[in-house]
């Protein structure tokens, strides 16, 4: 356990790395969530619905187009790089690469969302204050669960043609459950509802988590070997 | 007899139940009284919409099957079934609206049988992409087994997020229109549409699994063949 | 008693385009399965 947490580590510590130091993909998705959400604002008419009904729509769908940027871009510098087959040509286990890409994605996209949610509660004057802590955990809830089937398929797809389209059109469906239950419960939390009403859309987001985590990493390896 | 003939054979003797469905169902069993004759398109919506979940499931297991036994069959019926899966949550997608329309009022509304129905397809028509964007088809066969799995996995939190979902819209109270309890002869003509259906599930793949055996034969590529 | 409402044509309908989708999948898998 100690050994595969160590090694995925290495692979994601690799990513991140080459992120930071060039930046540009960070700070492009960035930009992006802030412009999608500029965007979101002149899409509506605050006169005719309140703001606070469409938040959680807003929220999420910049959130889900933050996450398949995340993802695009995860492979792409793979591909550029050559960098996967010097990965598979490694004594890493196909499982610690695998965690060590999810690990850089979710970084990657966590980064994207801590400067989207700010934003998003100041341009559309959300009142988070209260349920902050509960809104971070459906967040990170949702997100584990985007990037963990996103990971597998973006290693899926490297070597077809169209890759970015596919990626986009397998991924998407997959997306919708934890999307429904991401926007249900900020639509709940958001209104002041108790949490108990939103256990069940809760329970949903966990078991996806667990199951898709666990697919996920386990069948990482027949995307990537010969 | 070839597999081809087989096939064909069985997809005759299929449509002819069909027929006889079509009979019964028309002209033989009683209209139902709150929804008039639109009632009737349910006896084939539902039988296909069964079958397309049914379908995907098959995909899912012979993925999982192949990635363990390598045998390129699996992959052949995996492909089989996703394709004359796509063609029956065609008949759903179309069916389903008609139906609506007279019924609800609307021509599409996001009940749970259309909404799981629409997703499936999209993991179908996704599935089938992929197949058609990888040459090789050892790795093709891997992919799809990949993606087939997780679609079959999809398939119960598209059931749980879309009835979460669905429990907020109070639905129609009169129309029902999968009413549990139904008068015997309409049982009965539900039953036997249900196995038409089946037989044509079983002969549509058949001859699709010799197309691909055909193919395979002529290409000299068959997957699973390391 | 309300009547029964008239929404035959939706039926038919229905009907044809089921029937329109087997038979055409069904003749173009005949097609295919003839010239591998």
């Amino acid at each position: 356990m100690g050994e595969l947490l160590a090694q995925a580590w290495t692979v994601a510590r690799k990513d991140l790395v080459l992120e930071f130091r060039t930046r540009t993909a960070l700070v492009s998705a960035v930009v992006f969530t802030a412009l999608v959400l500029t965007v979101f604002n002149f899409g509506r008419d605050p006169t005719a619905v309140p703001t606070i009904d469409l938040a959680p729509t807003i929220l999420w769908v910049t959130f889900t187009f933050a996450a398949m940027l995340a993802l695009n871009r995860a492979f792409q510098l793979e591909l550029e790089n050559q960098a996967l087959e010097g990965l598979l040509v490694s004594p890493l286990s196909r499982t610690s690469l695998y965690w060590g890409k999810l690990i850089a994605n979710l970084v990657f996209v966590g980064v994207v969302e801590a400067v989207g949610l700010p934003l998003f509660v100041l341009f559309f004057d959300v009142p988070v204050g209260r349920v902050l802590l509960p809104l971070i955990g459906v967040i990170v809830l949702a997100t584990l669960g985007f990037v963990a089937v996103g990971t597998l398929f973006s290693a899926l797809v490297i070597r077809t043609r169209f890759a970015e389209l596919l990626l986009v059109v397998i991924l998407l469906p997959f997306l919708v459950p934890p999307l429904i239950g991401a926007v249900q419960v900020t639509a709940r939390l958001l209104g002041g509802r108790p949490l108990s009403e939103s256990v069940g859309y809760l329970k949903l987001l966990a078991a996806y988590d667990i199951v898709f985590v666990s697919l996920a990493s386990f069948l990482f390896r027949f995307t990537v070997d010969e | 007899m070839s597999l081809t003939q087989k096939g064909r054979w069985i997809t005759v003797v299929a449509l002819v139940c069909l027929a006889a469905v079509y009979v019964r169902a028309l002209a033989f069993t009683p209209v139902e009284r709150l929804q008039g004759p639109a009632q009737k398109i349910f006896y084939l919506h539902v039988p296909a919409a069964l079958w397309t979940e049914a379908a995907m499931i098959l995909v899912g297991l012979a993925g999982i099957f192949y990635l363990f036994l390598k045998d390129p069959r699996l992959d052949r019926f995996a492909e089989a079934s996703a394709e004359v899966g796509t063609v029956f949550a065609t008949i759903v997608l179309t069916t389903g609206p008609i139906w609506g329309k007279p019924i609800w009022g609307t021509w599409w509304t996001w009940d749970a049988r259309l909404t799981s129905t629409l997703l499936l397809f999209f993991l179908y028509v996704g599935y089938l992409l992929v197949r058609g964007a990888v040459r090789d088809p050892g790795l093709r066969a891997r992919y799809a087994a990949v993606l087939g799995i997780c679609g079959m996995c999809l398939v119960p939190f598209i059931h749980l997020s879309v009835f979460l979902f669905r429990t907020l819209h109070p639905q129609p109270i009169i129309l029902k229109p999968s009413a549990p309890s139904l008068p015997s002869s309409m049982l009965a003509t539900w039953l036997f549409s249900l196995v038409a259906f089946t037989l044509l599930y079983v002969g549509f793949v058949t001859q699709r699994y010799a197309l691909s055996l055909a193919r395979d034969a002529q290409c000299g590529g068959s997957p699973g063949h390391a | 008693m309300p009547d029964v409402p008239q929404n035959a044509g939706y039926m038919v309908a229905a009907y044809i385009v089921t029937a329109v989708i087997l038979l055409g999948y069904a003749v173009s898998l005949y097609r295919r399965t003839d010239k591998p």
